[in-house]
C-alpha cells in the first residue's frame, strides 16, 4: 500500500538521531512556552528563526512543528492549576479543569488532559497521512455563507455554555461579541471603538481578555475576604485518573478529536473554536449537565482532545495547499520558503522526506509529550501546595510579562488591568466569563462572514439556504433552537 | 424598609449591562449603518449594544423583584492593589528595566494578600526576577532591557 | 568665592563647546542597536528585517536587535522610531504601509519630516492572478471583459483594506476606469483560499505566495505590478507593458532613523546597510522571499517615499477608502 510505504519511509527519516533530538527540543520548548500566557508558539518560532537558517529543512520544520503542537499540551497546565489559560484554546479547559484542581483532583485532570491530547494527536496525524489532500479540498468548499451558518449555529448553541443564569450568560455572549468588535472592520476598513488609540486598531488581544477575565478576577476573588480561605481544598487523593475517570473520559475524547480534526482544517477557526464546540456538545449530551463547571472530567478531556486534533490538522492547508491557516503557520511557511522550499500541492511529491518525515515525527512528538508530561503531573501538583501568598503574586507577574510580550507594548498590560477589574466585578455579580470569551472569539468571525456572504450575493439572503453545506448548518441551528426552547416552554428546566 | 439596591446582585448586573450596551450604541452612532442586506460597520455594534441594553433592563428588573444579594464582600483593597501592580509593571518595564519592574510588581501584588511578610516577599521577588531573566531574556532571547529603560 | 566658581563654570562650558565636534566624532556604535519592526514575528516585514540584521550587525560591529512592536499597520513602531533619541541606536524597518497610512490613519507624526531615510532595502511586487475559469487571459482582455460587464459584478479579493493587494487593484481601476467589487479578507491566507474556491475571480497576490499556485495551475497568472518583470517569473509581462502604461505598485521595505540623527551616523548606517544588502546570503534570503535587494542613497529613498505618499493619497481619495 502506497501510504504504508510512505509512512515507513517517513519513520525512517524521523528516527534519525538529529531529527529525534530536534523533535524533542521542539516539544519540550513548546510545552514550556505553552505554560506561559502570552508567550506563544508564534513568538518562540520567530525567535528561533535564525537557528533554522543553519539547519537543513527537515529538522528545522520538525522542531518548529513540535513547538506548535507542544504548546497546546502546555497550555492546559496553567488552565487547570491556576485558572490561567496559556493558549487560546486552553481557556475552555479552565472551566472544569480548575474546579477539579480546587477539589484536590489536579493530578487526574492534568493526566487526562495529556492522555486525551495524545489520542487526539495520533488520530490527527493519521488523518493528515491518509486524507490530507482530501481534507484540504474540503476546506476549500467553505465560503463565507458556510462560515456564517457555522458561526450562527455555534452562537445559538452557546446558550448551552452557561452554567447558571441563562439570561446573564447570553448577555455575556453579547458583551463578548462587542469586545470582539473593537478594531478595524474587515469589510469596510473602518476602525471601530478605537477612540483614536493606535493600539486598539487591531482590537483587544485574546491574552488581555483571557488573563484579565480568568486569572486576575479569580485571584482577587480569592483575596477578597478578610479571613483566610483555602483556595485548593480537597485532599489530593491521587495523581493519576481512576478507572472511572478514564471510562468517563473515553467517549468525550473521541468526540473531541472528531470535532477538532474538522475545525482544524478550516482556516481561521482552529483549536479555540474546536474546544468551545466540543465543550458545548458534551454538556448538551451529558446525562447530568449540572456536573459541568464543577469539575467534570469530560469538560477537560473533550476540549483537550479537540484542541490537539485541531493543532495537527491545521497543518493540512499549509502542506497541501501552501496556505497558512493562522499566523503561526505563516511563520513556519516562511521558514520553509526561506530555505527555498516551495510548499503547495506538489510538496508531497517534490519533497517526500519533508512531508512524510514531518508526519512521522508528529507521531513521535505526541508520544514524547505524553512521556514528558505524565511524570510532570506530580511536580505540578506539588506546586499547588505552595502557600497562596507566594503563588498569586507570581501568577500576576507572569500575566504581566505574558501580556507585554504579545506586542512589546505596555498598553496591553494596562488594558489587562482594566479588563481584570471588569472581570472581578462580573464574577462578583455572578456573570460567567466563558460565554464572554466565546462571544469574543465568534463575534468577529460571524460578522465578517455574514457581511461578506451578503456582499458576494449582492444582498440576497437566500444564499444561506441554497448552498448545501450552509443549509445543513442552518437546519442544525433551527434544531438546536427547538431543542432548547421546547423544554423551557413546557415548563421543565434543567438544574439551574 | 428601603430595599438595599446597591447590594442587589442582579440590579447591579443589569445596571452594568445597561451602561455598557448604551455606551456601545452611543459610541457607534457615527458609524454608517447601512441596511440589513448591506450592513455597514455600524450595524452590528448598534444591534448588539441594543440587545445588551435590553438584557440589562430585564436583569435589573428581575433583580429588584428577587432581591438576591451579592455574596461575600467586595474586595476593594485587593482589587486596587492587584490592578495597580499590573499597571506599574507596564509603566516601569520600558522605563527602568525588567528587573526593577518585577520587584515592584511583586511587592505591590503581595500587598494585596492577607499577610505581608516583608522578608518573604523580598526573597520571592529575587527568585522570580532571576527566573524570569533566565527564561525570558536568556532562554527566549526576548529583547527587554534588564536594568534601566530605553 | 562666587567669582571663582562662576569662572570655573564658564571654563567648563567653554570646554564642552570645544569638545562638541569631538563628541560628534564619538565612536559609533558602542552598544546594541534597536531595529524596530512594525509587525509581529514571522510576517514578511519581520523576515526581511531578520534577513538583513545579522549581516548588518557584523559590519557595524554591534548587534542589531529586532524589536517587534506590532500594531496599526506598523504605525506604532513607526511612531516609536519618530520619537526615539536621534543617536543612531534606534532604526526602523519602514513598512510598505508607510506610504498609505497617512491617508488611512490619524497619525501623530509626519511621515516624511520626522525621519531620516537611509536606504530602500528591498522591493517586491504583486502578481495578478485569476481563477482558472475566468475568461480573460491578458490585461487587455481583462479590461475589455470588465467594461462589457456591469460595474461591480466582478469580484476581487484582498488581504485587507489598505494593503498593497487591495491598492494594486484600486490603482488598476483608477487608471483604466473599470469597476470591480472589493471583497476584503483578513490576511493573505483567506484571500487566496477565496480565489481557489472561486469566491473571488481576481487577486493581486504577493509574488512568492502565488507564483507556486500559478505554476501548478490552481490559478492563472496574468501580469505583474512592478516596473520591470520579476526575476522569479520573467515570462510574465507587467501590467504597464500590457496596456496600462505608467502602472506601478512596488512593495518597498526600507530602513530609516529619527529625523535629527547626525549625518555621519546616517552615512555609516547607509554604508553598512548597502554592504549587507550586497552580501550573497542576504541576497539569497531576500530572493527566496520574492524581494529584490536595492540599497539606494538616502536622497533617492526620500524622494521615492515622497512620491509614493503623494501617489497613494490620490488613489485612496479617489477610491473613497476611509480609515479612521
Amino acid at each position: 500500500m502506497d501510504i504504508l510505504n510512505n509512512l515507513i519511509f517517513g519513520f525512517g527519516v524521523a528516527f534519525s538521531l538529529q531529527n529525534l533530538a530536534y523533535c524533542f527540543a521542539g516539544v519540550a520548548l513548546g510545552t514550556l512556552i505553552g505554560v506561559l500566557p502570552g508567550v506563544g508558539p508564534l513568538v518562540t518560532i520567530a525567535m528561533l528563526f535564525p537557528i533554522t537558517f543553519h539547519l537543513p529543512a527537515v529538522p528545522a520544520i520538525i522542531m518548529l512543528a513540535g513547538i506548535f503542537y507542544g504548546a497546546q499540551y502546555g497550555g492546559s497546565t496553567t488552565s487547570i492549576l491556576v485558572n490561567l489559560p496559556g493558549e487560546t484554546a486552553s481557556a475552555v479547559t479552565c472551566i472544569d479543569g480548575y474546579q477539579m484542581a480546587r477539589r484536590g483532583r489536579a493530578g487526574p485532570a492534568l493526566a487526562t488532559a495529556a492522555l486525551a491530547s495524545f489520542f487526539a494527536g495520533c488520530v490527527g496525524t493519521l488523518l493528515i497521512a491518509l486524507a490530507g489532500p482530501t481534507l484540504g479540498e474540503w476546506a476549500l468548499r467553505f465560503g463565507a455563507a458556510e462560515y456564517t451558518a457555522l458561526m450562527l449555529m455555534a452562537l445559538v448553541a452557546s446558550a448551552v455554555m452557561t452554567q447558571g443564569d441563562a439570561v446573564k450568560g447570553l448577555a455575556m455572549v453579547v458583551l463578548g461579541l462587542l469586545i470582539g468588535v473593537v478594531g478595524v472592520d474587515v469589510n469596510s476598513g473602518m476602525a471601530r471603538y478605537s477612540f483614536g488609540v493606535l493600539e486598539l486598531i487591531d482590537g483587544v488581544g485574546f491574552t488581555v481578555v483571557a488573563v484579565g477575565l480568568f486569572a486576575v478576577a479569580e485571584i482577587v476573588s480569592n483575596l477578597e475576604s478578610r479571613e483566610a480561605r483555602e483556595v485548593y481544598t480537597g485532599k489530593v487523593t491521587g495523581l493519576m485518573p481512576t478507572a472511572r475517570d478514564l471510562k468517563d473520559a473515553a467517549w468525550p475524547t473521541v468526540r473531541g478529536t472528531a470535532v477538532g480534526a474538522c475545525f482544524g482544517v478550516l482556516p481561521g477557526t482552529g483549536p479555540a473554536l474546536s474546544s468551545f464546540a466540543t465543550y458545548m456538545l458534551e454538556k448538551r449530551i451529558a446525562k447530568d449537565p449540572s456536573r459541568f463547571g464543577r469539575g467534570a472530567i469530560e469538560g477537560v478531556a473533550a476540549p483537550e482532545a479537540a484542541n490537539n486534533a485541531a493543532a495537527q490538522t491545521a497543518f493540512i492547508p499549509m502542506l497541501t495547499l501552501g496556505i497558512p491557516a493562522s499566523a503561526t503557520m505563516a511563520v513556519m511557511l516562511a521558514a520553509l520558503t526561506l530555505q527555498g522550499i516551495a510548499t503547495g500541492p506538489q510538496v508531497m511529491f517534490d519533497k517526500p522526506d519533508l512531508f512524510w518525515g514531518l508526519i512521522a515525527s508528529m507521531w513521535i512528538g505526541n508520544a514524547l509529550l505524553v512521556i514528558l508530561n505524565l511524570p510532570l503531573v506530580g511536580v505540578w501538583v506539588k506546586l499547588l501546595t505552595v502557600p497562596y501568598r507566594w503563588l498569586f503574586p507570581s501568577i500576576i507577574l507572569f500575566c504581566c510579562i505574558g501580556n507585554y510580550s504579545v506586542s512589546n507594548n505596555p498598553f496591553d498590560v494596562y488594558l489587562c488591568a482594566v479588563i481584570g477589574v471588569l472581570g472581578y466585578v462580573l464574577a462578583k455579580l455572578e456573570c460567567e466569563p466563558a460565554p464572554l470569551l466565546l462571544g469574543y472569539v465568534l463575534g468577529p468571525l460571524l460578522e465578517e462572514n455574514l457581511r461578506r456572504a451578503l456582499l458576494i450575493s449582492r444582498g440576497d439572503p437566500t444564499v444561506f439556504f441554497t448552498r448545501p453545506i450552509s443549509l445543513v448548518f442552518m437546519i442544525a441551528t433551527a434544531l438546536i433552537l427547538v431543542v432548547m426552547v421546547v423544554p423551557a416552554a413546557r415548563g421543565k428546566r434543567h438544574g439551574t | 424598609m428601603k430595599p438595599d439596591l446597591w447590594n442587589n446582585r442582579d440590579f447591579l448586573a443589569g445596571l452594568l449591562f445597561i451602561v455598557l450596551g448604551g455606551l456601545a450604541v452611543v459610541l457607534a452612532r457615527d458609524y454608517p449603518l447601512g441596511s440589513t442586506m448591506r450592513m455597514g460597520p455600524g450595524y452590528f455594534p448598534t444591534v448588539l449594544g441594543g440587545i445588551l441594553f435590553l438584557f440589562g433592563v430585564y436583569v435589573l428588573l428581575r433583580g429588584v423583584r428577587s432581591g438576591d444579594k451579592v455574596k461575600g464582600e467586595w474586595g476593594y483593597r485587593p482589587l486596587a492593589l492587584i490592578a495597580l501592580s499590573i499597571v506599574l509593571f507596564g509603566f516601569l518595564l520600558d522605563r527602568v528595566g525588567m528587573v526593577p519592574a518585577i520587584v515592584v510588581t511583586l511587592f505591590a501584588a503581595a500587598a494585596a494578600g492577607r499577610e505581608f511578610r516583608w522578608k518573604e516577599v523580598l526573597l520571592l521577588a529575587v527568585v522570580m526576577a532571576a527566573f524570569s531573566v533566565a527564561v525570558f531574556s536568556y532562554g527566549l532571547k526576548l529583547p527587554y532591557p534588564l536594568l534601566g529603560g530605553y | 568665592m562666587l567669582v571663582s566658581s562662576a569662572t570655573r563654570l564658564l571654563a567648563l562650558m567653554l570646554l564642552l563647546c570645544a569638545a562638541q565636534p569631538a563628541l560628534a566624532q564619538a565612536p559609533y556604535p558602542v552598544k546594541p542597536i534597536r531595529f524596530l519592526v512594525g509587525f509581529p514575528p514571522g510576517g514578511t516585514n519581520d523576515i526581511v528585517a531578520r534577513a538583513i540584521a545579522p549581516k548588518l550587525s557584523e559590519y557595524l560591529g554591534q548587534s542589531v536587535v529586532i524589536e517587534n512592536r506590532g500594531g496599526a499597520n506598523a504605525s506604532i513602531a513607526t511612531e516609536l522610531a519618530a520619537r526615539a533619541a536621534p543617536d543612531g541606536y534606534a532604526i526602523l524597518l519602514v513598512a510598505p504601509g508607510h506610504a498609505t497610512n497617512p491617508s488611512l490613519l490619524k497619525l501623530n507624526f509626519d511621515s516624511i519630516r520626522d525621519f531620516s531615510f537611509i536606504t530602500l532595502a528591498a522591493e517586491s511586487q504583486n502578481l495578478l492572478v485569476v481563477h482558472p475559469s475566468f475568461p480573460p487571459r491578458s490585461v487587455k482582455e481583462l479590461i475589455a471583459f470588465s467594461k462589457k460587464h456591469p460595474a461591480g459584478t466582478i469580484n476581487y479579493g484582498s488581504s485587507g483594506t489598505g494593503t498593497t493587494v487591495h491598492l494594486s487593484a484600486e490603482l488598476f481601476q483608477f487608471m483604466t476606469g473599470v469597476k470591480w467589487l472589493h471583497i476584503p479578507y483578513k490576511g493573505g491566507g483567506p484571500g487566496l483560499i477565496a480565489l481557489f474556491s472561486g469566491e473571488v475571480s481576481l487577486y493581486f497576490g504577493n509574488v512568492p505566495t502565488v507564483i507556486q499556485q500559478a505554476r501548478v495551475g490552481k490559478v492563472r497568472a496574468v501580469a505583474t505590478t512592478g516596473l520591470k518583470r520579476t526575476p522569479a517569473a520573467p515570462e510574465i509581462p507587467t501590467v504597464a507593458e500590457s496596456g496600462v502604461p505608467g502602472y506601478e505598485v512596488t512593495t518597498a521595505y526600507g530602513v530609516a532613523a529619527p529625523a535629527k540623527t547626525p549625518r555621519p551616523i546616517i552615512e555609516r548606517l547607509h554604508a553598512d546597510a548597502v554592504r549587507a544588502l550586497s552580501s550573497p546570503d542576504v541576497q539569497e534570503r531576500l530572493k527566496n522571499l520574492g524581494a529584490d535587494p536595492v540599497g539606494n542613497t538616502p536622497e533617492q529613498y526620500t524622494a521615492f517615499m515622497q512620491n509614493e505618499i503623494a501617489k497613494w493619497t490620490k488613489v485612496i481619495r479617489a477610491a473613497g477608502i476611509k480609515g479612521e
